[in-house]
């Protein structure tokens, strides 16, 4: 089975103690040791990195893929790091402290969609704001090699409760016309196959959470297995360890029977 | 036997919590979105972009009347709760779900639940966590005396949120009730309030060191059936995007450590379902019973299961446990607490 190394934060992360997350946290507090991770994971037999970019990541894949051809993945936006600053600084704030970051070429493209999504952008449109946000940020990553751009989970579940299409047929065109494929990572697959229908197609990768306990797995193991069936390779496994509770060796082979595309995991076990 | 008709709900205050119910009151089979309050000129717009249809009407008045619904969700800043509340059951009952804190003070609280106890009504307060399978089942164990008598806990809640100075009316006490006690900690006090009952007596230090609220506290609590214990809390914890809670509780038979997704237990003697000696109950063990999971970064099953616990109750006309009266000694803590470090005294809670 392909495995993906799973690299958002450790902070944005569940552990079933509080120890257990202070030292994960404080294992990936440094870009040298992301790095090592994903050098342990690549030797291991990973073929992707899924990264939500912070300045710690960024730092650490631009060091990896100095003389590295692992695959990368990124999340966009950094929802994290967005309601943060939209505490602090209000919308505008947060979207021109993005906007801020940019080079001066990055700056005239973005720019210049913002003022085409204008209207809908004073608006507070969905849409358009989300849009603009991953779009800003991967314009700031463009120093990245970039396979894959998956939307961000937060986004995906309201667009999918709210059955807003063109969130997805939007950012999978804009996605590949940037040359990138675009994912999605969702814990509603059944709901994201209905909503998507075939436009699911346009994603060459949605992960979400599927293992031997069926944890997670909404609105039911059964009804998950199912839709991964239908759509072969397309889907990836998440949370294969059930949250902790089966050892992430023997968590990654109880996913193995399912026509999977591979599994995104905290570490690749030795093999 | 049909499905009952769905239960006509509307939601006031259009902010982010607003939004959460909103969806979820969209998509849940035994529900259906009737409208939203909000005076914000935008906020319809901002609305039908995320996909929530129902219309959007200027003020409580105008929702109340052209909507018609059988419950509202009180999802507007924290001060406002009260004049709202008084304002949805003035002409007619509507069941009222609240999001936490109920109130800024234990008078507004006490005169919330009074509205709702003298109009019939069924309600229910927004402490989410609550619903999550594994403390639900913390809590089961407790109520079937796995541990014998409680004698004491220990309880964290920890986030990292606050590290320099905020703004906005979540950062003003008058306006949002407190700080971290108050806005972030009252789900751990709900927790404890559920498992030991009226709070009786509290002693705490709080500590601002970033904004203008209190940033830390760490409380003791007596509660009247005779458990004491201590809760620490901050929002200027590095590492936890979402709240980090655990409860340890120490019995005469036993022991039991519940965290973000397992309880950990020691039985002296096999009890409630459970052997002696050490166990532990994964939450990948327990039901979730969720058909749709609306935000997986922080529990999202518990908002189903909350929305089916309040929607459970408002159709069998019996009182959730989630209630505003559980919520009403939630909110004594709080100002039990607040006392507490103002005066540097225990603070008695009548």
């Amino acid at each position: 089975m392909e495995l993906a190394l799973d690299l958002s934060p450790p902070e944005s992360k569940h552990y079933r103690t509080w120890s257990e997350r202070l030292s994960s946290v404080a294992r990936y507090s440094q870009p040298d040791e992301i790095h090592a991770a994903c050098e342990m994971a690549r030797a291991r037999g990973a073929s992707a990195v899924l990264a939500v970019l912070d300045p710690r990541a960024e730092t650490a894949l631009r060091a990896l893929q100095t003389w590295r051809d692992l695959s990368l993945w990124v999340v966009v936006p950094n929802m994290y790091a967005f309601i943060r600053d939209l505490t602090d600084r209000g919308l505008v704030g947060a979207a021109l402290s993005r906007f801020r970051r940019l080079g001066p070429g990055a700056m005239v493209a973005t720019g210049l969609a913002a003022l085409r999504d204008l209207g809908p952008l004073a608006r507070s449109d969905f849409v358009a704001g989300a849009l603009w946000l991953a779009q800003m940020e991967l314009a700031a990553a463009r120093g990245l090699r970039i396979r894959r751009v998956f939307l961000h989970p937060q986004l995906t579940e309201i667009a999918l409760a709210g059955r807003v299409l063109t969130l997805f047929t939007e950012f999978a065109r804009r996605a590949r016309a940037l040359g990138l494929e675009a994912g999605l990572i969702t814990h509603n697959p059944v709901v994201a196959a209905e909503v998507l229908g075939g436009e699911i197609e346009r994603f060459a990768a949605v992960v979400s959470p599927c293992n031997a306990k069926g944890y997670k797995m909404v609105p039911g193991r059964e009804a998950c297995e199912a839709v991964f069936r239908s759509h072969p390779r397309r889907f990836w496994a998440s949370e294969v360890t059930a949250g902790g509770a089966v050892p992430l060796a023997t968590a990654v082979a109880g996913v193995d029977g399912l026509p999977l595309g591979g599994a995104v995991v905290p570490e690749v076990p030795p093999i | 036997m049909p499905d009952p008709a769905p239960l006509r709900c509307a939601v006031i205050g259009a902010g982010r919590m607003g939004m959460v119910h909103g969806h979820l009151l969209q998509v849940y089979a035994g529900t259906e979105l009737v409208g939203f309050a909000d005076p914000q000129p935008g906020a319809r717009d901002r609305l039908a972009s995320q996909g929530l249809k129902a219309p959007v009407f200027p003020s409580v008045a105008a929702l109340l009347s052209a909507a018609a619904p059988d419950a509202v969700f009180v999802c507007t800043p924290t001060h406002t709760h009260l004049a709202v509340m008084r304002e949805c059951l003035a002409a007619r009952p509507v069941h009222v779900f609240m999001e936490k804190p109920v109130a800024t003070s234990v008078r507004d609280a006490e005169a919330i639940l009074a509205l709702a106890r003298e109009r019939g009504v069924m309600h229910a307060a927004g402490y989410v966590y609550a619903h999550l399978p594994v403390v639900e089942e913390a809590r089961r164990l407790l109520a079937a005396d796995a541990l014998g008598e409680v004698l004491r806990f220990s309880a964290h809640g920890y986030i990292s949120e606050v590290f320099g100075p905020k703004s906005g009316w979540f950062f003003q006490r008058e306006l949002s009730g407190g700080g971290v006690v108050a806005n972030m900690g009252s789900h751990v006090l709900f927790i404890l309030g559920w498992m030991f009952g009226p709070i009786a007596r509290v002693m705490a230090t709080t500590r601002s060191h970033a904004s203008a609220v209190e940033d830390s506290a760490q409380a003791l609590l007596w509660f009247k059936g005779g458990v004491t214990g201590m809760l620490d809390t901050s929002w200027s914890m590095p590492g936890a995007q979402m709240l980090d809670y655990g409860v340890t509780i120490d019995g005469r038979q036993g022991t039991l450590v519940l965290e973000r997704e397992r309880i950990l237990l020691h039985l002296l003697r096999a009890a409630a379902g459970q052997p002696s000696g050490w166990s532990e109950i994964p939450a990948s063990d327990l039901p979730a019973d969720t058909a749709f999971d609306i935000s997986p970064h922080i529990g999202g099953e518990a908002f189903y299961r909350q929305l089916r616990v309040f929607e459970t109750a408002c159709r069998a006309r019996v009182l959730p446990f989630c209630s505003l009266e559980e919520a009403l000694n939630t909110q004594r803590m709080i100002e039990g607490i607040y006392a507490s470090a103002a005066s540097g005294q225990p603070f008695e809670v009548p």
